[in-house]
């Protein structure tokens, strides 16, 4: 499935992923799995709070200083081997990544995970190029063969299930292989370290980079990130140009939160501290290290203060297991490299030019808020929301409908009689519709509303229409507020006004 | 050939060279200032203090340590002397049928003369003038053997900082690793750990510092935890006092 | 002492029954409550879908409405939240705004927050002798903090059996305009809401918000369950009614 924005639309998609009962479920456990992990995580710790106040300090800062810290980071690396190099947009990284490969004449390629890398659609240009690109990744591997986008940040293929891999599986080995997650394993394990040790080039992405020592943090379960930047002789790694952070001291932080936040775990079993290629003394690690900074829309949020704090996300992908509409639908549905609540502002953040496009996805969210509340560097995902619906409408892309409908209820209700005699309408307007006590009509604007519910017919008098009545009723009885209470008032009024 | 290749790899690095200056005084227009040339103030750097403070005694780290590793699913023992650990390592190289190992060129491994305890067993030591290929031999190695420059009781890890007679491959390649730690390198937090590399390193860190915390997992298939996916699914924390 | 009520635009049309609950509640403290009927909507549909100036539109009549009140009582966590949370932004380019804004915000509660903080009342001598479970609202306990009010003044009614929601923190999937243009995903969520609430066994299911009771209310009764959908003021003041 392509990042369909354009030939389908989220509620397209949304229903496409309603149905499949069996990714619905699969994404359910998984999201429930890994909630229920991070809060034991979060518990064992303690003090999360005040850890996430630090992550998010820290975060702020390092975005605040960017030029310094990247201008640091680049000097460092440098000074121990790293090739630096810029990449304003896409199209700039793959240009850099084909020349560097073009160089090294290399056939075969091997990735670790890196979401960036998804932004380039790196592994299209490779293959045109005739050069093999394999993800290593077993979650990417899997959807690699599929021919599919990552439905999760950190757990990309929990929409297939075990027979589907090993359908997949099956048809590289050549044999059946059986529905048998260690055979499975197993076979990944062996064929892709065969692809390890023939590759030119290893590619991965990079969780941080440390800008006093010029260093790549890269954090992994399997050992494939490790594998990527251990044997290819050239390593290439993309670097989303936020993911900096001062210090190594700051990293403790940075690896306090991320895994807990992510899976749960206390660290995961891999944290590579990387600084640059091999030493004239090593007999392994990269011969030659590229790192290249992407920008591709990220320098476009800083200035912004509305925007400015999500470049602080550290891809934990905690909003993505806490998000109601993200557990029924999965991450296909958002359309784009980036899914989930990080995902719905991402993508049209990253492609505000074409916000026609990229903004829809914007408007699969009920605003509930989990969202910030499990961020652990406290990113205000669902207020951006609403900001970048704000825009969506100041661009006037909804359609002329909306627009109206819109217009119509400014008029409605910036004036109480007009809202008045808008209640006094839809009572007699809803008089054919009404069975029960309820609506159950399902056209117009109330199709999509009543396909789920039966509407309350509007009563017979609204509460302002009876209060005259009530009002009455009430001054008749003279209930008189006991002292301590009219003293509590009184108190809250004086420190109000400071008195 | 060579030549020409090497010269698009510098042709970049000069193009990027010139353009860093535009790159970054972009990223300061952006937040409305020129750029900085001072180091900006920054309180909040590494952990909160509540943090700093929690410290535990060398026992009681032995212990964390311990217990997080096998939680994690690897092996762990602790060993009086050099000949308990020796033992125990010949033990399990036998138990597993080991054929290849490769360790560390260190003294203390070279003090374990696991050689003589082994004799049927090609050990490949990680030297930094060794004439074979390293990378080759780890690959084909039953058992991974390294001494870990630290160890961090909070989350179960192990610290091992690469070099010339310590390759990264030897944790990473075979498929069993052996993590021989030193008791008093064990410490509480990975804040400490972080302070000792930069008095030991400076800025200068070696090419890879790894933190490792048990066998390499995935459960990438369908939720199911799988051990040993690429990293070795078979590890041992071997903890020698004194 | 001027105590206004800012009856929101849902309980206004739809449910009036729950401000009159508020306010019989309220006027047996002694608390007398005033309607200045200049208000009409905090205007978060419009606020929600981008329309902003559709939104301040709305918001001028409240700020109006409440310009000389002491105390301003809702029925709704996320009115109140939206006044709390989203006002300050609406209004950030307007300076004059922005003081009456801050003003409202200094003034204005939910209905729980009322009771238990300002009039310090948690125990109204109610008694409701069924299984009730809670639905905590996102907003009202995300932008407002409203966490245990609600609890406190339920735990206090004699006889109330109080079951707890599973998964209870999970949006209904309301989200005002969102379960129009979203419909299908707002369905998928309500749906599991409803078999959460189901699973309770509660007789009553209450809450905060109107919103969300009449879309959880919605789609119980398109399943056809007869679970009693009720606002916290509501069932206080029937539990006041049937005091022993």
């Amino acid at each position: 499935m392509s990042h369909g924005g354009k030939a389908t639309t989220v509620q397209d998609r949304a229903r496409v992923a309603l149905n499949d009962d069996f990714l619905r479920n699969a994404v359910k456990f998984t999201t429930e799995k890994l909630r229920s992990q991070k809060r034991v995580a979060t518990d064992e710790l303690g003090n999360w709070e005040e850890w996430r106040e630090r992550a998010r300090a820290i975060r702020l800062h390092t975005i605040a200083h960017l030029d310094y810290y990247l201008s640091m980071f680049i000097e460092n690396a440098r000074a121990n081997g790293t090739h630096i190099h810029f990449a304003q947009d896409a199209q700039e990284a793959v240009e850099i990544t084909m020349k560097i490969a073009e160089a090294k004449e290399a056939k075969s390629v091997v990735k670790s995970k890196s979401m960036v890398s998804e932004e380039l659609h790196i592994n299209q240009a490779l293959e045109a190029a005739g050069i093999e690109a394999v993800e290593t990744d077993l979650g990417e591997y899997i959807i690699q063969l599929a021919g599919e986008t990552p439905s999760h940040i950190i757990i990309p293929a929990i929409h297939k299930n075990k027979g589907q891999v090993a359908e997949l599986f099956s048809e590289v080995a050549g044999e059946t292989l059986p529905a048998d997650t260690k055979i499975l394993a197993g076979f990944a394990r062996a064929k892709l370290r065969e692809k390890f040790l023939e590759a030119e080039i290893g590619i991965t992405g990079c969780n941080f980079a440390i800008a006093e020592t010029g260093s790549m943090v890269l954090f992994s379960n399997e050992g494939n990130a490790r594998m990527v930047t251990t044997v290819p002789k050239t390593q290439i790694t993309y670097m989303g140009m936020e993911r900096i952070i001062p210090s190594l001291d700051d990293l403790e932080v940075m690896a306090t939160m991320l895994p807990r936040s992510a899976t749960g775990q206390k660290l995961t079993v891999y944290m590579s501290v990387i600084s640059g290629p091999q030493r004239e003394a090593d007999s392994d690690g990269p011969e030659e290290m590229h790192i290249i900074i992407v920008d591709n829309g990220r320098s476009h949020q800083l200035g912004d203060p509305e925007f400015q704090e999500v470049l602080n996300c550290i891809r934990c992908g905690a909003c993505l297991n806490v998000c109601p509409v993200y557990r029924h639908v999965g991450g296909h549905t958002y359309g784009a490299v980036y899914s989930g609540p990080i995902g719905a502002v991402l993508t049209p953040r990253l492609n505000k030019d074409d916000l026609e496009t990229s903004g829809e996805v914007s408007m699969a969210s009920s605003l509930c808020g989990a969202c910030f509340e499990a961020c652990p560097v406290k990113i205000p995902l669902h207020d951006m929301l609403l900001y970048i619906r704000r825009d969506y409408v100041q661009e006037g892309i909804p359609s002329k409908m909306e627009q109206l409908a819109f217009k119509a209820f400014e008029h409605t209700v910036s004036d109480h009689k007009r809202f008045k005699r808008a209640v006094k309408l839809g009572r007699f307007g809803q008089m054919p519709l009404v069975q029960g006590g309820v609506i159950r009509a399902k056209f117009g604007p109330l199709k999509g509303w009543n396909s789920y519910r039966h509407t309350p017919a509007l009563p017979a008098q609204s509460f302002r229409e009876s209060w005259r009545a009530l009002d009455a009723e009430l001054q008749g009885i003279n209930v008189e507020m006991e002292a301590d209470m009219k003293q509590r008032l009184q108190e809250i009024l004086a420190k109000r006004r400071g008195t | 050939m060579i030549d020409r290749n090497d010269g698009v790899i510098r042709e970049l690095v000069e193009q990027a060279k010139a353009r860093e200056g535009e790159f970054l005084d972009g990223l300061a227009r952006r937040l409305n200032r020129g750029r900085i040339t001072e180091a900006p103030q920054h309180p909040f750097r590494g952990a909160p203090d509540f943090w700093r403070g929690y410290e535990l005694s060398g026992e009681q780290r032995v212990e964390l340590f311990m217990k997080n590793w096998a939680s994690l699913g690897g092996v762990v023992q602790r060993f009086a002397d050099e000949d308990g650990l020796s033992d125990y390592i010949a033990d399990v190289a036998l138990s597993l049928q080991a054929k290849y190992l490769i360790r560390f060129d260190h003294p203390l491994l070279e003090g374990l003369e696991l050689e003589n305890q082994l004799p049927e067993v090609e050990m490949t030591v990680w030297q930094e003038d060794a004439t074979e290929d390293l990378k080759a031999k780890a690959a084909g190695a039953d058992i991974g053997i390294a001494v870990v420059d630290y160890a961090i009781a909070h989350t179960g890890t192990v610290v091992v900082a690469s070099g010339g007679n310590r390759g990264r491959s030897v944790s990473l390649l075979p498929t069993a690793f052996m993590a021989v730690i030193r008791a008093e390198s064990i410490r509480t937090r990975m804040g400490e750990v972080m302070e000792e590399l930069q008095k030991r390193f400076g800025h200068n860190l070696p090419a890879g510092v790894h933190f490792i915390s048990g066998p390499s997992r995935s459960a990438d298939i369908e939720n199911d935890l799988t051990i040993g996916v690429h990293g070795p699914g078979i590890v041992y924390a071997l903890i020698l006092d004194n | 002492m001027k105590v206004s009520l800012f009856i929101t635009c849902l309980s206004d049309a739809i449910y009036p029954r729950v401000g009159e609950a508020m306010v019989r509640l309220l006027s047996s403290y002694g608390v007398k409550v005033e309607f200045p009927e200049v208000q009409t909507c905090c205007g978060q549909p419009a606020l929600n879908s981008g329309y902003w100036d559709a939104a301040r539109a709305s918001a001028k009549t409240l700020i109006q409405a409440f310009e000389d009140s002491d105390f301003v009582v809702s029925p709704s966590g996320s009115c109140t939240g939206a006044i709390h949370h989203y006002y300050p932004t609406l209004f950030k380019d307007d300076p004059v705004m922005l003081q009456k804004v801050q003003d409202l915000i200094a003034k204005t509660y939910e209905f729980s927050q009322f009771l238990v903080h300002v009039l310090g009342v948690t125990d109204l001598g109610a008694h409701f002798p069924q299984k009730v479970t809670y639905h905590p609202s996102c907003h009202g306990t995300r932008l407002l903090g409203i966490k245990e009010e609600p609890l406190t003044l339920l735990r206090n009614v004699q006889g109330l059996e109080l079951v707890p929601l599973p998964s209870a923190e999970d949006c209904c999937g309301f989200g005002g305009t969102f379960a129009v243009k979203m419909a299908e995903i707002s369905g998928a969520m309500v749906a599991e809401k409803v078999d959460h609430v189901l699973e309770t066994e509660a007789e009553v299911l209450v809450g905060m918000d109107m919103g969300c009771l009449m879309n959880i209310g919605g789609h119980l009764h398109h399943r056809g369950k007869p679970v009693r959908v009720m606002h916290l003021a509501e069932l206080l003041y029937e539990g006041v009614k049937q005091r022993v």
